[in-house]
């Protein structure tokens, strides 16, 4: 995997694991060892799709009317 | 939005906006103004203290000296004498234009240091940079020494020397509980009954202790006897409440004399020494006699709680304030005009502000688990009387009033429902957690007063009188039902239990065999043999800590002792016993229950991909989870997606949390509290669901190590409630919240736009109709929108006011960690 901020690449395991905030979601957030940069990764890809700054969500929006779902309960 | 712009702003304007920390600014007096930027924000940001913020030594060095003094004295005595000379020497101070005075701390910007409760807990000062007072070095010198002498001598310390070993190793390696096993540490429910509705004042109550010690003396000068042994000990107890209640009012006797100092020598403003006037009166009636006005009812209450927080670091802020303030305040607003609404909304506001400031010193992960606040200050409100009418009442509507003018995170209020609640109070209701505060959360109070008396035996009319005794757990201001030490060490961290029962015991975080060897799961040939496996994990995980518990409760008179709290109890004046003793109580114990939800869906995920659909193996399962799901992201979006959550109205993992749930009821009748009750469940989170994150390993329903687990109580896992709101609610309708636990936290999230106005109202109030309908008997909402919170994350210095409801308890976003913002952000936001 290559790192979007410093160009770091190694194989994913390197990148330290830090969390998924949407269990549901493949995105996860690691750190590069080299630049220290949070990375928000493609876990199914294997890649980092980009740096994650303050405010930023690689997940979206939450779940919910401002989302997803609807109350569909019968 | 940047605060010059925003002042410029119509309130119209501001509302429209949802910029409700600008709308407190506008409306509320220039006192609440200015007390509430003047106090000093002592929770922890994320895990650390705010710059500025300093450990007190003064307490601890002068405990210390007196403690050492009288140390041939018996434990209770040797306790008094030690407090009796903090309360008539501690550094004491007025905050401009404070109506209330108070404080467990030498100067504003200091924490208290609890130096008597755990050495483990003493060593971490030396962990925290920028804490220690200047010069530094001097500091720590004097910390060295105060640790060199408690050490080995804590409460902790010499319960630890009687523990089981294994016990005492498994629950001190943080990976199945947390807390600290004496009253040091604990949550004392107040005997508000025989204070406050009883009328009386600690003068009142040297005289039953006069009585009391006459009676005794009597009898030990009298026939020998076996009868007659007890009360030799009992006697030196009654002297050390006796003492402490005079040094009690010795203290608020500095304050009255400090406010006429001033209103004498330096005031100008003829109105605020009038103030310190009436102050200086306020404390030389309370806490000597029982007040007479609604500001000493207040000022009464405040100096119980900050007198047993210099006596114990008190973990939570157990009151009813609209019903044991509710006389006074009827007195002096309604009846006798003494006063005004809006003064009286200054002091209440004040007295919100006045426990916002308490904050202790607490170790990394105590603060990890209660970001951004020192303690769950939630207070109770609304609810009924002792003969069943409502309760509500003028006072109730000023509290809720009063915390959208001061927007304070602690405390925070746990409204009482009931059907005959009116729709003004459920309107005020509704304006504070449509402002965003997170609270009140709503409890479901017949359901909580049949839950007492089902599990502890309450009889009706004392069930009634019930407080949150933390968080969540109800219990009696009454003779028999007050609780005066629930630890935070009973509380399970749930998840473990699912982890163990796949790893034979073994704890791959910790290292170590703590559980049971249940059989390698790898073997598994049907679910029934995982299912029985968890079964035994949960029961070990709940013997293990309630054993400890129940040992640190039975020795706490011994190894640490509260003459003040006794002092307080009607029981312990009575006999003479520290209130800790558990003769006399009723019991009222639970566990609380951390990661309990990850339980439901890792069984169900197992049972259904494994067992049922055959779609992997056991052994693939256990070699994707040690792995900590690496390499395996597409299983395990299968685990999580393809398998059935809680919360979505899915029978088929509702039934397993039904049928989990019943067997922790059955074991917590088996398990008993030192006076005979039972130990039922009660599953909340704080925010421990960050903590455990890096203890907890990865488990079937997907997460890894080091996520967040879910946000706790019965809270389906975030975006995992993927049918709405009414299925949300049909899940947790299914758990019988009488007889299958103490009580079940439920979070919800809902859409700001959706509930403005009065067509938000109507909506809310058809959602907490079939809340009720369905028998559930907790839940609390967030009402921000991502679009604030992560703007707060990006630009924290503009939303420094915003709050955010984490788990039982309210606190200001950006005092908490980025984890635990993105955890939130995540929750679904329900449309109604």
């Amino acid at each position: 995997m290559k790192c979007t901020e410093c160009g770091f690449e190694a194989p994913v395991q390197n990148f330290r694991y830090l969390y998924n905030a949407r269990i549901d979601a493949s995105i996860s957030l690691r750190q590069c060892p080299q630049c220290q940069a949070r990375l928000a990764v493609d876990e199914l890809a294997g890649e980092a799709t980009q740096k994650v700054g303050d405010g930023e969500a690689p997940w979206g929006k939450s779940a919910g009317i401002e989302g997803l779902a609807e109350d569909n309960a019968s | 939005m940047a605060a010059e712009a925003a002042k410029d702003l119509s309130i119209q304007e501001l509302e429209k906006e949802g910029q409700w920390w600008w709308i407190a600014e506008k409306k509320r007096s220039r006192r609440l103004d200015y007390l509430r930027k003047a106090v000093w924000k002592k929770g922890a940001l994320g895990g650390n203290y705010a710059p500025g913020i300093k450990v007190d030594l003064e307490m601890p060095t002068l405990f210390t000296n007196m403690y050492n003094w009288w140390k041939y004295d018996p434990p209770m005595l040797r306790r008094a004498k030690a407090l009796a000379h903090v309360l008539d020497n501690i550094g004491i101070f007025i905050t401009d234009q404070a109506q209330l005075v108070g404080y467990f701390g030498s100067m504003p910007n200091t924490i208290a240091w609890r130096l008597d409760g755990a050495s483990i807990v003493n060593e971490e000062l030396y962990n925290e940079p920028g804490i220690m007072p200047e010069p530094e070095e001097e500091s720590l010198k004097k910390v060295a020494e105060l640790n060199s002498y408690w050490s080995g001598n804590t409460a902790v310390d010499k319960l630890a020397r009687v523990l089981d070993p294994e016990d005492a190793v498994k629950f001190l390696s943080g990976a199945i509980g947390w807390g600290a096993p004496t009253s040091a540490y604990g949550y004392s429910g107040k005997d508000y009954e025989y204070i406050f509705a009883g009328r009386r004042g600690f003068l009142d109550i040297i005289e039953e202790i006069d009585a009391n010690i006459e009676g005794a003396e009597d009898r030990t000068m009298g026939m020998p006897g076996p009868d007659i042994l007890p009360l030799y000990e009992r006697l030196q107890n009654w002297d050390a409440m006796k003492l402490i209640l005079e040094a009690a009012i010795r203290y608020a006797g500095r304050y009255a004399r400090l406010a006429r100092t001033i209103a004498e020598n330096f005031e100008t403003d003829p109105k605020r020494k009038e103030e310190l006037i009436r102050l200086a009166e306020s404390c030389e009636t309370v806490p000597a006699h029982a007040p007479q006005t609604f500001q000493q009812s207040l000022q009464y209450d405040h100096f119980i709680q900050i007198i047993c927080r210099l006596e114990a670091h008190e973990g939570a802020w157990p009151a009813r304030p609209d019903y044991y303030h509710w006389p006074m305040y009827d007195k002096d607003v309604n009846i006798e005009k003494n006063i005004t609404g809006e003064e009286a909304m200054d002091l209440v506001g004040e007295f919100m502000i006045r426990a916002y400031e308490v904050g202790g010193f607490g170790p990394r992960w105590a603060r990890e688990g209660l970001q951004g606040i020192t303690g769950t200050w939630v207070w109770t409100l609304g609810g009924v009387n002792q003969d069943g009418s409502d309760a509500c009442n003028d006072l109730t509507l000023a509290f809720l009033k009063a915390a959208r003018l001061v927007r304070v995170s602690n405390p925070t209020f746990g409204f009482r429902w009931h059907p005959k609640v009116s729709d003004k109070i459920m309107r005020e209701v509704f304006e504070c957690i449509r402002h965003g505060l997170g609270y009140p959360s709503i409890r479901n109070d017949p359901l909580l007063i049949q839950n007492s008396m089902h599990w502890h035996g309450h009889p009706l009319e004392e069930a009634r009188t019930w407080v949150h005794q933390a968080c969540m757990s109800p219990c009696p201001t009454t003779k028999h039902g007050v609780q005066p030490m629930r630890m935070a060490s009973a509380t399970a961290n749930c998840a473990k239990m699912v982890e163990y029962a796949l790893h034979n015991g073994y704890d791959h975080v910790v290292q170590m065999q703590m559980g049971p060897r249940t059989g390698d799961a790898r073997k598994y040939t049907d679910f029934e043999q995982l299912f029985s496996a968890w079964v035994q994990q949960m029961e070990w995980i709940m013997n293990t800590l309630v054993r400890t518990v129940n040992l640190g409760r039975f020795k706490d008179p011994e190894f640490y002792g509260r003459p003040f709290l006794s002092a307080t109890y009607e029981r312990a004046v009575e006999s003479g016993l520290d209130a800790v003793s558990p003769v006399g109580e009723r019991g009222n114990c639970w566990v609380t229950f951390f990661t309990w939800v990850e339980n439901a869906d890792s069984l169900a995920a197992v049972k259904k991909l494994v067992f049922d659909e055959k779609k992997y193996t056991m052994t693939q399962l256990m070699d994707a989870l040690e792995a900590n799901w690496e390499g395996c992201e597409k299983m395990r979006l299968d685990f999580v997606n393809g398998a059935p959550k809680w919360g979505n109205d899915d029978d088929y993992v509702d039934d397993l949390m039904i049928r989990c749930l019943r067997e922790v009821a059955r074991h917590s009748r088996e398990m008993k509290c030192p006076c005979g009750n039972s130990w039922p469940a009660l599953p909340e989170n704080v925010s421990g669901n960050i903590h455990y994150a890096s203890i907890v390993g990865a488990l079937p329903n997907g997460r890894r190590l080091g996520d967040a687990l879910y946000d706790g109580g019965i809270s389906p896992g975030p975006g995992l409630d993927k049918n709405g709101p009414s299925a949300v609610l049909k899940s947790c309708g299914k758990i019988d919240h009488v007889g299958d636990g103490r009580a079940f936290l439920l979070n919800q999230r809902l859409s700001p736009t959706q509930m403005a106005g009065e067509k938000g109202y109507q909506l809310w109030k058809a959602y907490m109709r079939t809340w009720a309908d369905l028998g559930l008997d907790h839940v609390q909402f967030n009402m921000v929108s991502d679009e604030t919170l992560r703007a707060a994350q990006k630009d924290p210095e503009k939303y420094q006011e915003v709050i955010v409801r984490v788990a039982g308890y309210s606190a200001h976003f950006v005092d908490i960690s980025r984890k635990t913002q993105d955890n939130i952000i995540q929750r679904t936001i329900q449309g109604i």
